[in-house]
């Protein structure tokens, strides 16, 4: 293989550059080009190709028989009046600020459990993370049985209490609330391992320097702890929120638990899109709700990093 | 909190987290009209593992999920690997624009640009191909950062002494860096793996022919059409997690280090 | 190597040119596509939620049977391509498949979607296929929504009329006999009350949104004296008749009496729902009658028309699936022969054909009338079950109403709005009124029944 470079460095060598230091440097240069290339171009047609497109496809309507016709930014001035979009923006922002600091809180608490030994830690852990492994989509079956109304699992446990006949699935009001519940089961395992991972890192000598000082657990966590596991909780409040926002679990979720029912109380914004683009063909309307949701993760994100000083939770 | 007070809190937490799982697998070991009673069994049964092995092509979903997630890996894990070392050790131009290009993705889910992908993959012809459910699951920028970071710690000699040898880039690539990373590359094949099995949103949008349903919309289909028979739903959805719980088994170790890592800057 | 690399770097630059390009032009270049119209391919796809099925019952074999009689006598061939009834129904295969002009030759379509497929221009004529004779054949009324003008764009394979089917054995622990049916809107509601206990719901109506939730609400609505879009000069969906059939649901909601979760795949099922024990009453289809007897053997019940307000005059709704061709297939022309002699043959074969579906593997009333005929003379409606719905429940019927996708949609969410959400009729009603008469006022399409 070396042989092969050698005796075509002539050819791509330009005439009167120095001769094997810049051969070397070059040879590097499109080794690296070459190793990036696939990946680089499948990101491109998978998912920067998509994000392009869905500009290009919001300024049209299509009929869903594979007619577009140009309507220049009507599909964007037609969110405006959309009320149920605008629902769909309030499921998502209340998922959003409810699962993320609830799942956070609880996992966080999991990991301060588990941290230390105790008999049987690691099977603790273990069982712990175990939702995680398990798909959403048996996740879904699995709840949609224990929350059977009247007759379900849940009820059944809860009738002795009088709430033998509450709909955590058909209500509205509890509906949303139910699957915050089942994210957070199925989350709080992978979240729990990530701060672990993090508390690992905070010598131990520092917490026995504050205990040797009379300082409360409380005391501890909060002034040796909790500044010094910063760097991960930022990583773990960042995923999940981005999660909430692009739907990562909630979607499948959404489609076997509720179908964004009842009465639209789980529509969740992509769940919204989903059923504009399948369920009614609106291919444009739902690219233009895609490109909306796409600008608002890139700004978002822009103020992020700004706000972090370059997202140094991110990049090594 | 003492020892003993953390061990018992832990515990009944922990039986608290899996106790609709023990319960899944109790369900479907009962016979069909005890489904909802909360209590044990009176008897075990067999039949309804057995039924929708035999009256459900749930094999057939299975494969399909098994040829998918294991293509997906293996590509995924080459292509990756081949990006993370150029990005990590290469020097070209453009490589931090690169790199910062395929780290925003990351911000950018499945969900999101479902639609348009979708569009995508009809105007390629990929619909209704495994090549359609391969591809777009291949390219993802978690595993190249995570790899990328891996490779930034692997020592520069290692790789020095295979210059000296004379090797190319891709034999270096392929004769030191793989080697060294096997670990790493390792838990990836896990969570790849898992992840692909689980996966339920772009095989749904993707495929409509029942003969490259994957097993996650094989489920999902079987809630609609055995609405009346839970057992058998049931059951189905047990048969399906089987494999990833084997995955994580005999992962299990590589996975946690992976997901610990992952928080870390 | 670099030689290597070079070439590679430079094609695929070129290639992902290339590739970029034409995505970017992707919906140019298919508002000019739209799949080999007036074809004459030699197999046609035919998409169906029946067979073959991979419990291969005999619903599945009366359309693998139908098939290969077809195929022996003929060059064109069909292939059933089969989906389930939940993917089918509440799914996005076939509107997908048409979204990218791959749509199936042909396929299954319920009134509720009608003008969707004929307003896209994919519904072929059948009428050049079929004599006057044949379509005098099919009973009064039943090919109106299949028609616009006097072109008739699909034919019917059945009638599906509605009803309420309850539980004797829940009536019998409840003390109540046959004389506590309910007749009219109040005493369903009161009934249904005693027929709740801590393990079951008194009453099923359906609560998942779709075009099977409407179909279900629309005779409430009829009864009620109410109509989706104004019918000469009639006031249209915000009235008083529509805000009643609105609050029928919402109370038997908000009295708990009726769940706000069905089982299976919804309140079509009534061996999930009835047969289970989860519900003591159900409204739902003459398809139950066929289901019941087969996954729920021993479970009695009985099935009586739907209840009238105060005031109204009695109506229920009558489905039913037809065949249709789709323009754009590979062979239309062969498509649409293929349908005219499935459904429309009046020799005795066709006839037997129709009495199997109607009668034997499927419960329904037939769409024709010699078909009706065949099968009363073969007593098929002697039993119970079944001579209620041709005695009692088909009388005064009326047809499932076609409206496009967006009155569909305007009165699912008003119907959603008020069952599940809580919200005032007379609120949510207004809020659909005005949607539809929006888009009312620049629709063009094929008239609304």
């Amino acid at each position: 293989m070396a042989t092969m470079v050698d005796s075509s460095a002539p050819v791509t060598t330009p005439a009167g550059t120095g001769p094997p230091r810049w051969t070397r440097r070059r040879r590097e240069a499109l080794a690296g080009y070459a190793f990036v290339l696939p990946d680089l171009l499948g990101l491109l047609v998978f998912v920067g190709l998509p994000m392009v497109l869905a500009i290009g496809v919001s300024l049209f309507s299509v009929d869903g028989f594979g007619g577009y016709t140009f309507v220049g930014l009507d599909n964007f001035a037609q969110m405006a009046g959309d009320t149920q979009l605008w629902q769909s923006v309030r499921v998502t922002l209340t998922y959003m600020v409810t699962f993320v600091p609830i799942g956070f809180v609880v996992s966080l608490g999991l990991a301060l459990l588990v941290r230390d030994h105790f008999p049987g830690v690691g099977l603790v852990r273990t069982m712990f993370f175990l939702p995680h492994v398990i798909s959403l989509v048996v996740v879904g079956v699995v709840w949609q049985f224990l929350l059977t109304d009247k007759q379900g699992a849940v009820p059944a446990l809860l009738r002795p209490f009088g709430l033998g006949d509450v709909s955590f699935l058909g209500n509205p009001a509890l509906a949303l609330g139910s699957l915050v519940v089942i994210s957070i089961w199925f989350l709080m395992g992978y979240q729990m391992l990530i701060l672990l991972g993090g508390l690992k890192d905070i010598p131990k000598e520092y917490e026995e320097a504050a205990r040797v000082d009379g300082a409360t657990a409380w005391q501890r966590f909060r002034y040796v702890i909790w500044p010094l596991l910063r760097p991960t909780s930022f990583f773990v409040l960042v995923n999940s929120t981005v999660g909430a926002v692009t739907g990562l679990q909630a979607f499948d979720l959404v489609y076997v638990l509720t179908k964004g029912g009842p009465a639209g109380s789980t529509s969740s914004v992509v769940f919204y899109i989903y059923q504009q683009a399948f369920t009614f063909n609106n291919y444009g309307y739902a690219a233009a709700l895609t490109t909306a949701v796409v600008a608002f993760l890139v700004v978002a994100t822009g103020v992020m990093f700004g706000a972090t000083k370059g997202g140094r939770f991110d990049v090594g | 909190m003492s020892v003993r007070l953390r061990a018992l809190a832990g515990y009944v937490l922990a039986a608290v987290t899996v106790a609709p799982l023990v319960w899944l697998l109790v369900v479907v070991l009962k016979p069909a009209n005890e489904l909802f009673d909360v209590a044990l069994p009176s008897r075990l049964t067999l039949d309804n593992l057995l039924y929708v092995l035999t009256e459900v092509p749930i094999g057939r979903y299975m494969l399909n999920s098994a040829i998918v997630s294991v293509a997906v890996t293996v590509i995924a894990l080459v292509l990756h690997s081949m990006a993370a070392y150029a990005l990590a050790r290469l020097r070209f131009p453009g490589r931090q624009v690169i790199f910062s290009m395929i780290v925003s993705t990351l911000l950018v889910s499945l969900p999101v640009i479902l639609v348009p992908l979708f569009l995508v993959a009809r105007q390629l012809g990929l619909l209704d191909t495994y090549a359609g459910l391969i591809l777009p699951a291949i390219f993802h920028a978690f595993g190249i950062f995570l790899l990328r970071q891996y490779y930034l710690t692997i020592p520069r000699e290692l790789e020095e002494a295979a210059d000296l040898d004379g090797c190319g880039y891709f034999r270096r690539w392929w004769q030191v860096v793989v080697p060294l990373s096997r670990p790493v590359l390792a838990s990836l094949s896990v969570l790849f793996f898992l992840a692909n099995w689980n996966a339920f949103l772009w095989p749904l949008t993707a495929t409509r022919d029942p003969e490259l349903r994957m097993v996650q919309v094989g489920i999902a289909t079987l809630q609609g059409q055995y609405g009346s028979a839970w057992n058998y739903v049931l059951a189905a959805t047990l048969i399906a997690a089987v494999p990833t719980l084997i995955a994580f088994v005999l992962g299990q170790r590589r996975l946690v280090e992976a997901i610990k890592t992952s928080g870390l800057k | 190597m670099s030689a290597f690399e070079r070439v590679t770097r430079r094609s695929l630059l070129r290639g992902g040119a290339v590739m970029l390009g034409s995505a970017m032009a992707t919906p140019l270049l298919s508002a000019c596509g739209g799949g080999g119209a007036g074809g004459n391919a030699k197999e046609l796809t035919f998409w169906n939620f029946y067979g073959p099925n991979p419990q291969a019952d005999a619903q599945s074999k009366w359309f693998t049977d139908l098939v290969a009689a077809w195929n022996a006598g003929n060059e064109v061939k069909v292939k059933l391509h089969y989906l389930p009834v939940s993917e089918y129904l509440a799914g996005t295969a076939l509107q997908t498949a048409f979204s990218a002009g791959e749509g199936p030759d042909i396929f299954l379509l319920s009134p509720g979607d009608f003008l969707r497929y004929h307003n896209g221009g994919v519904l072929t004529d059948l009428t050049p296929h079929l004599k006057p004779d044949q379509i005098a054949d099919f009973a009064d009324g039943v090919l109106d929504t299949r028609k616009v003008g006097e072109k008739v764009y699909g034919l019917p394979m059945e009638r599906e009329p509605l009803a309420v089917y309850y539980s004797l054995d829940a009536f019998e622990q409840a003390k109540l006999s046959e004389g506590d049916i309910p007749k009219t809107w109040d005493q369903l509601l009161d009934v249904a009350a005693k027929l709740t206990t801590k393990d079951r719901f008194g009453m099923l109506f359906e609560t998942i949104p779709g075009y099977y939730q409407n179909f279900t609400w629309y005779p409430f609505m009829w009864m009620a004296g109410g109509s989706a879009v104004p019918d000469n000069g009639g006031p249209g969906f915000n009235a008083p008749g529509v805000h009643g059939a609105l609050k029928l649901w919402q109370d038997a909601i908000t009295s708990k009496v009726a769940p706000r979760k069905p089982q299976g795949d919804g309140a079509g099922n009534a061996p999930a729902n009835l047969g289970s024990g989860y519900v003591a009453m159900q409204q739902s289809g003459i398809w139950s009658v066929s289901e019941l007897a087969q996954q729920k053997k021993d479970f009695k019940y009985g099935v009586f028309p739907l209840p009238v307000p105060d005031g109204g005059t009695y109506t229920t709704d009558i489905g039913g699936w037809a065949f249709v061709a789709n323009a754009k297939g590979a062979n239309p022309e062969a498509a649409a022969k293929f349908i005219a002699w499935a459904l429309g043959a009046t020799d005795a074969e066709g006839v037997e054909r129709g009495r199997q579906w109607n009668t034997v593997v499927k419960t329904n009333l037939p769409a024709r009338k010699s078909v009706e005929a065949a099968a009363t003379s073969a007593g098929a409606f002697d039993t119970p079950a079944l001579k209620v719905f041709l005695e009692r429940v088909v009388p005064g019927g009326r047809a499932e109403p076609r409206y496009t996708p967006e009155v569909y949609k305007a009165v699912s969410d008003a119907i959603q709005a008020t069952q599940l959400g809580g919200v005032d009729p007379a609120q949510a009603a207004a809020e659909a009124a005005s949607k539809i008469d929006t888009f009312l006022k620049g629709y063009k399409g094929a008239a609304m029944l």
